[in-house]
């Protein structure tokens, strides 16, 4: 149990490219933190320093109160689990679990014990027998969460440790992991490019974007106040409509010429964010935005509408309750929530609020 | 996949069975003969059928000095076993170290080390005979089993083989290994050496035969009979310049020589067998 602190931590590869860029970072004792991001973003680079099994180019990593760079993984006192399991295949599940205590030479019987405990906390029990290659995907995943447990290390680090599952299990197992951590009460950095999973797992969250963080906050902070493009359409499912605008003071216009009343107070081209959700239908009026429905999309709880709305590129994703009928071809009247718009830049796609004015006017 | 057509299945049973037979029966008359005295074997016709001696020539061979080797065929069949055994040994533990250090390790001048092997495959003893035996033979190792095994004992084509099976081996296996607190050793033995079992089991194999029937060198570098291989034995009781050709003893002893590969590849092939049906990976 332990916070871990990050320094200006900076990883450079061989080939000169620069993965991240200087992260500063602090992780609470018993939280579990959430990276999350696009493919190629530096997540697993990330979490490979953590763990001590890539070397770290610049600043400072702290597990506790030790500065640990230059300690192997085994002295960190770190669990890994790892997107593909890597299970020891000619072991036994009992077998895959003991190796790292009986590496740090614990005696047999104690060994025993504690592979049973955990068998026991996990569901195993009846498994510890067998090999790797004559368990199912999900009990594969299992016997890597009991490897990394039984250890009872400082952190836990999970790489997409769920990506190979199918939804249901996923499901299943996100609460599981979720359950464990906070009994176990073990610092956890949890990896994953799966918005739902990040946003139903995480105490916080990180997203990242080429290499930097791009937010970090709890998952409604980050759903509620997204610092940027990036983060609002990352965050969110089906991500955050952008729309085009205007802005003088607290009036927004729109290029169909509907005017909307801004929550922040700039002048100038803006981008208009608003969720799918918080587009409510209203009776037909001057303010409301008039949209053509293209394509519906039951979902069965919700029905998703993609909807043209002149002056826009990209169609407007709505989100209607389940019960709702809707055609294609019909006209609808949205009347978006004064509080749940959000104003970017439409240049470098930070948010806006009061204080600043856009750079464009 | 099985199909069934009773006039495939006749034709290549009997095309099998005579294979069966034609290679079987050079080993049947040697066998026959090993049963035979020396007269017999000089009536003109070549017997196939036991003789008198039964087992008797087998037991003389391996208890009393053969004739014109001047040591019997126990100590002959030990110097065979005790190279081949020392080959296939080394051999397989070297390949396993240097293929470990190159696909493991990085280390300067690591590519080159390894085509620095790889070319040694265009070296075999029969090219670089010369100057070995004169490194040998200033090494003080004629008539020695160190002499006999140390010139033969790398191998590009094992530490090939290895090298591309660990190539296999998922590098998640390593940082799981290393997480858990295994060094270079520990995964080594607990982790890299158990995988490859299967690969073990049939180097070992060919590398035993290879060893076994070694014999250019040691007929160059073993003068006393006491170092004197198997191999080179069956020759030099052929070339008889006065008297007949013993061959009840000839083919006693080939018959023995014979044994141990047959043993080894019996004993190994389960493994193997066993590896390729049930693979871990
Ligand atoms: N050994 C390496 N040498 C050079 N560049 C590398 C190396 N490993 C990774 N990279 C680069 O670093 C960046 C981050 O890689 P990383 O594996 O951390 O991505 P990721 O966020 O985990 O992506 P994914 O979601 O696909 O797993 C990528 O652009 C990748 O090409
Ligand atoms: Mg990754």
């Amino acid at each position: 149990m332990a916070t871990l602190r990050l320094d200006g931590l900076k990883k450079t590869y061989p080939n000169g490219f620069v993965a991240l860029h200087g992260l500063d970072l602090t992780i609470d004792d018993g939280e579990l933190l959430v990276v999350v991001g696009p493919s190629g973003c530096g997540k697993s680079t990330l979490l490979r320093m953590l763990a001590g099994l890539e070397d770290i180019t610049e600043g400072s990593l702290y597990i506790g109160e030790k500065r640990v760079n230059e300690l192997e993984p085994v002295e960190r006192d770190i669990a890994m689990v790892f997107q593909n399991y890597a299970l020891y295949p000619h072991m036994s599940v009992a077998g895959n679990m003991e190796y790292a205590l009986k590496n740090r030479g614990i005696p047999k019987e104690e060994r025993r014990r504690k592979v049973e405990e955990t068998a026991r906390l996990i569901g195993l029990q009846d498994l510890l027998d067998r090999r790797p290659r004559q368990l199912s995907g999900g009990q594969r995943q299992r016997v890597a969460m009991g490897r990394a447990i039984v250890r009872e290390p400082q952190v836990f680090l999970f790489d997409e440790p769920l990506s190979n599952l199918d939804a249901k299990l996923r499901v299943q197992m996100r609460l599981e992991i979720r359950r464990l951590q906070k009994r176990l009460g073990v610092t956890a950095v949890y990896v994953t490019h799966d918005q739902v999973e990040a946003m139903t797992l995480a105490d916080r969250l990180i997203v990242m974007n080429e290499g930097r963080i791009e937010q970090l906050g709890t998952p409604m902070t980050l759903y509620e106040q997204p610092a940027s493009t990036f983060v609002a359409g990352f965050i969110g499912s089906p991500a955050m409509n952008f729309l085009n605008a205007n802005a003088d003071g607290d009036t927004l216009t729109l290029p169909c010429g509907s005017q909307l009343t801004s929550p922040v107070d700039v002048h100038g081209d803006i981008t208009l964010g608003i969720r799918p959700e918080h587009l409510v239908p209203v009776e037909e009026s001057p303010q409301a935005l008039t949209v053509q429905v293209e394509l519906v999309e039951p979902l069965g709880a919700d029905t998703l509408a993609y909807a043209t709305l002149a002056g826009q590129t990209e169609p407007l994703v709505v989100r209607f309750d389940g019960v709702r009928r809707l055609n294609e071809g019909d006209r609808l009247w949205l009347a978006p929530d004064r509080e749940r718009l959000h104003v970017f830049d439409p240049d470098h796609g930070h948010r806006l609020t009061t204080t600043e004015t856009s750079t464009t006017s | 996949m099985r199909y069934r057509r009773p006039g495939l299945d006749i034709t290549s049973h009997t095309l099998l069975i005579l294979c069966v037979i034609v290679f079987f029966l050079p080993v049947w008359m040697a066998i026959v003969a090993a049963t035979h005295t020396q007269s017999s074997l000089y009536t003109g016709t070549a017997p196939l059928w036991f003789g008198s001696e039964g087992l008797g020539n087998f037991l003389a061979v391996l208890s009393d000095p053969v004739s014109r080797l001047g040591t019997d065929a126990t100590r002959l069949l030990l110097n065979s076993t005790i190279m081949a055994l020392g080959i296939a040994v080394g051999k397989i533990t070297i390949a396993i170290l240097a293929a470990y250090a190159i696909v493991f390790f990085r280390f300067p001048m690591r590519m080159l080390c390894f085509w620095a092997i790889f070319i040694t495959l265009m070296l075999p003893v029969e090219v670089r005979i010369m100057p070995t035996y004169k490194v040998v033979a200033d090494l003080g190792m004629l008539n020695s089993y160190s002499g006999l095994i140390l010139p033969l004992i790398a191998s590009a084509t094992a530490t090939f083989l290895f090298r591309q099976f660990y190539l296999t081996v998922p590098p998640e296996l390593l940082e799981a290994a290393r997480v858990d607190g295994a060094g270079p050793w520990r995964f080594l033995r607990d982790i890299l050496l158990p995988l490859s079992k299967t690969n073990i089991a049939a180097l070992f194999v060919i590398m035993f035969l290879y060893g076994w029937n070694q014999y250019l060198w040691p007929l160059l570098i073993t003068t006393e009979s006491d170092y004197m291989t198997v191999v080179i034995s069956l020759k030099r009781m052929l070339t008889s310049a006065d008297n007949l050709v013993p061959w009840h003893t000839v083919t006693a002893t080939t018959l023995l020589a014979m044994l141990p590969p047959i043993i080894v590849i019996v004993l190994m092939q389960r493994y193997f067998v066993k590896g390729l049906v049930d693979t871990e990976k």
